[in-house]
């Protein structure tokens, strides 16, 4: 069979592959740059086909605790949102989190802080990967940066979602939910019958069934002993995930002798940097984290022994590079470049920056 | 009658709900909670609705009403109930899905909820505990605190000035094209409690019918926030709630 190939925008692609997944319900609320996903679903009327739910919320508040009320019935049901409305939604992820609730949640992000810009961004690194709500909890966290991992993460997101009863985010940013590229669109899959999600999810608030006791999603203990529990627990399957779900991509890194880290829209950038300094005879590599938690640690500390120096390059003040620090221990030069508010870097900005900083 | 006769099954005049569990309740003496917990389970029962519902419970006393009702329950952050429910009801309409929240959770911190959830007319039940206080937090202004009423956050009476004027936010539900029924009963009497539980069961029959969203209003006491006895609470909620908030139906559309 032909491939199915489409030319869309990034957020299209999410709307699209919601759809084909099975995804059973959509909750969301316009903010520039993603309400293409929540048009795109409203203009395909996936209800009349798939059965999906698609719902415009009241605000991102309560399109988030839609997603938590679904989720608790064993349902596949996303939101997505910007920078900030993702601020808004940190309330009902912790308690996702606390409830250990499978859900999707898509950021494209946008420049901050505040109202700040509509334009690119990857600010919200730490919102993100450090927590953004209360409490110590972790989110699995996928960063596309081609239209067609757009498409593609999210069936892989909620796959790891329902694997590990956590929710997961797509995190974009601006430019790869506005570009447009082509798109190998992922096959259509039925959604799950009612049987299937009881036999898969037996936590689920369904109806209390005669023949078992009541399910009651919560993230509510009183105890403090049974909340320490609690949370061990959720650190176990957090420890698990970071064993389990480790994902980055290599580009020329075999002979490296320095290394660029980025990730998302930043790494697209990055791959015509490590061309442009390959052409200078300069023995440049780039890794670029797919999974930003669980973060590549384990990676990034083995090419500290092999490369000189690495260069974080981000659309912030310099957020990653943190972590790139903390997997490399001190053991060689770690660096960042940026840009901020909004404002994109060329290659040439980039490559100055690695001689300006690193040589 | 002799004992032995009167514990006769057949002379059995009245049994714990099925559907209320053996946990210690947690609310005070003369609290209306225990009373309204025992109307929705008989409702549920009744209705032979008991493998399809699904309850939200909110945050302030009634956080622990999944304790009590042996049913499927989602805990809901601080107001957000009706959107919770919202979504329970659309993904899985063969439901019957209701939220119990009080007055500081369905009128202050979830209005924007509560109104959206009604004006889309949600096929919900909403269950509505007005006694014009935060119990959990230890007594504070709610939204619905009567002008004057003392409270730990307004020691002197809720002063209008100050706080601004009591929300009828039945009165507001009931302006909205999306419910079908908004009513205000109360469960200080058995004749009350007959009367509440039949307008609570029409509204589990109206989000079933697909009519939208009921809403059922319980004007109640708190003995603990008011400090008064649970007797003098009665009272008190008779001569000083009852006017402002007026007992009935403020819309029942057929």
């Amino acid at each position: 069979m032909a491939e199915d190939i489409k030319l869309m925008k990034g957020n299209e692609a999410i709307a699209h592959a919601a759809i084909r997944y099975g995804a059973d319900g959509y909750f969301g609320y316009p903010i520039t740059p993603q309400s293409e996903i929540l048009e795109t679903l409203m203009a395909e009327m996936p209800w009349e086909t798939t059965g999906m739910v698609v719902l415009q919320a009241e605000s991102e508040v309560a399109a988030i605790n839609m997603v938590y009320g679904g989720a608790g019935t064993g349902k596949r049901v996303m939101t997505s949102s910007s920078s900030p409305g993702i601020s808004l939604k940190q309330e009902g992820i912790s308690y996702l989190a606390g409830a250990e609730l499978p859900c999707l949640i898509v950021n494209v992000m946008r420049g901050g802080p505040g109202l700040g810009t509509i334009q690119p961004s990857q600010a919200d690194y730490f919102q993100t990967v450090k927590g953004g709500g209360h409490g110590d909890y972790r989110l699995i966290t996928l960063v596309p940066s081609s239209v067609q991992e757009m498409a593609d993460f999210v069936g892989l997101g909620f796959d790891l979602a329902f694997k590990y009863n956590n929710p997961a985010i797509i995190l974009a940013d601006g430019i790869i939910g506005q570009m447009m590229e082509k798109v190998v669109m992922p096959p259509f899959r039925p959604r799950k019958t009612e049987a299937e999600i009881i036999a898969e999810c037996p936590w689920a608030a369904q109806g209390k069934l005669k023949n078992r006791k009541a399910n009651i999603i919560t993230s509510l203990e009183l105890d403090p002993a049974k909340m320490e529990e609690n949370n061990i627990r959720f650190q176990a399957k957090y420890r698990k995930i970071e064993e389990n779900e480790v994902r980055y991509e290599e580009f020329h890194c075999d002979d490296a002798e320095y290394l660029l880290v980025a990730f998302g829209s930043s790494a697209r950038i990055c791959q015509k940097v490590v061309e442009i300094a390959r052409g200078e005879g300069i023995k440049l590599g780039l890794l670029r984290p797919i999974t930003l938690w669980p973060f590549p640690t384990k990676a990034i500390a083995a090419y500290a022994d092999k490369v000189k120096g690495m260069l974080s390059v981000e659309l912030n003040a310099g957020q990653m590079v943190e972590d790139i620090r903390l997997a490399v221990n001190g053991k060689i030069k770690v660096e960042h470049f940026g840009r901020l508010g909004g404002i994109v870097f060329t290659p040439d900005e980039v490559l100055a920056a690695l001689k300006e900083k690193l040589f | 009658m002799e004992l032995n006769e009167i514990i006769k099954p057949e002379n059995l005049v009245y049994t714990k709900p099925e559907l209320m569990n053996d946990n210690p309740m947690h609310y005070c003496p003369g609290c209306s909670h225990g009373v309204i917990h025992k109307l929705i389970a008989e409702v549920i029962a009744e209705m032979g609705m008991e493998e399809k519902t699904i309850g939200v419970s909110p945050v302030g006393c009634a956080v622990f009403a999944y304790n009590y009702l042996d049913i499927d329950w989602e805990e809901a952050a601080h107001g957000r109930a009706p959107a919770i429910a919202t979504a329970i009801k659309r993904l899985n309409p063969e439901k019957m899905v209701f939220t119990y929240q009080g007055d500081g959770d369905l009128a202050a911190i979830g209005t924007a909820e509560t109104i959206h959830a009604a004006n889309r007319g949600e096929n919900i039940v909403i269950v509505f505990v007005n006694n014009a206080i935060y119990g959990m937090t230890g007594g504070q202004m709610a939204p619905t605190t009567l002008e004057g009423m003392p409270t730990a956050t307004c020691p002197y009476g809720r002063n209008i000035a100050l706080d601004g004027y009591p929300l009828k936010i039945g009165d507001l539900l009931a302006q909205l094209e999306g419910t079908c029924l908004v009513t205000r009963q109360s469960v200080q009497t058995a004749a009350a409690v007959r009367k509440a539980k039949k307008m609570l069961r029409k509204a589990f029959e109206n989000s079933m019918a697909g009519k939208g969203t009921s809403v059922v209003e319980f004007v109640s006491t708190c003995s603990s926030g008011w400090k008064m006895t649970p007797e003098k609470a009665n009272t008190w909620m008779e001569e000083n709630m009852f006017p402002f908030y007026p007992l009935g139906d403020l819309k029942n559309k057929e």
